[in-house]
């Protein structure tokens, strides 16, 4: 019986132990999980788009959001676009230059730069 | 010449424009060969005997810097009128399409030339005028027709 009385007791005196043990880790937490809702809007926001972790709050100023909505364009298209646009503009600038007139100084272009 | 009379020796005899063509040396150039770059010393004039020449300028595209083309010259017109105008610097970088063939003539042979022939350093000095205004009035015009734009842009 007394051994049994021991047992009983030895088991109690571990379970309070352990529950002390518990509490102190828990509340070393508390004051750590309280404090972050009050910091989170205080963190730094990012002004360009981030390249590496795409859900991260991000603010795009509107020429880069502006930019990144646009289609990409290949470089090589985009290089015939510019040199079919400049003689077009040279042709038309000639053309003023043989009959200047207003009308002929600024007539309409073609050129997918433009439009 | 081979394919045009040059425009800087138009209203020159025959035998003035060979005097002058003479002081001047044959460059051959391979497709894609570049005759001058941007900024380069400026001591030559060029007239194109054949083939075709690009006068190109820098420009930012999607970062990077290419080459975009503003003016062409073909056989009988005249690249780098830098080498006789100060600072004597090329505003342009040229660059043969197709294979081509260039009489260059340095600044030094010509003003020798001139000053011993006055009269055609006169026909010289106004066709290359020409040859200078016309490039002025076609850039002022595309400049105002880009100016224009921008406007009509700003206003809508």
């Amino acid at each position: 019986m007394v051994m049994f009385l021991m047992a009983v007791c030895l088991s109690m005196f571990g379970l309070a132990v352990t529950a002390m043990a518990f509490g102190a880790a828990t509340r070393d937490e508390r004051p750590v999980e309280a404090a972050q809702p009050a910091l989170r809007p205080a963190l730094p926001v990012s002004i360009a788009p981030s390249r590496f972790f795409s859900d991260l709050p991000t603010v795009a100023l509107p020429s880069v959001a502006a930019s990144a909505s646009r289609p990409h364009v290949p470089i090589d298209v985009l290089l015939l676009q510019i040199d079919r646009h400049v003689r077009l503009e040279q042709a038309a600038a000639e053309s003023f230059l043989d009959y200047p007139t207003v009308a002929s100084l600024h007539s309409r272009t073609t050129s997918p730069l433009v439009h | 010449m081979a394919n045009a009379e040059p425009e800087l020796l138009a209203t020159l005899t025959a035998d003035e424009a060979a005097e002058v063509l003479a002081l001047g040396s044959r460059i051959q150039l391979a497709s894609g060969a570049q005759l001058f770059s941007l900024g380069a010393s400026a001591d030559h004039l060029y007239v194109v005997e054949r083939g075709r020449l690009s006068l190109t300028l820098p420009m930012q595209v999607q970062g990077r810097e290419q080459d975009v083309q503003v003016e062409e010259r073909l056989p009988g017109q005249t690249v780098g009128w830098s080498g006789l105008i100060p600072p004597y610097r090329f505003t342009l970088k040229a660059t043969a399409l197709l294979e081509s063939e260039v009489v260059a003539l340095t600044r030094s042979a010509l003003l020798d030339h001139f000053a011993r022939h006055p009269f055609v350093g006169y026909a010289i000095t106004r066709n290359l005028a020409a040859v200078i205004g016309q490039r002025l009035q076609v850039f002022q015009a595309m400049w105002l027709r880009e100016m224009q734009r921008t406007v009509e842009r700003l206003s809508e």
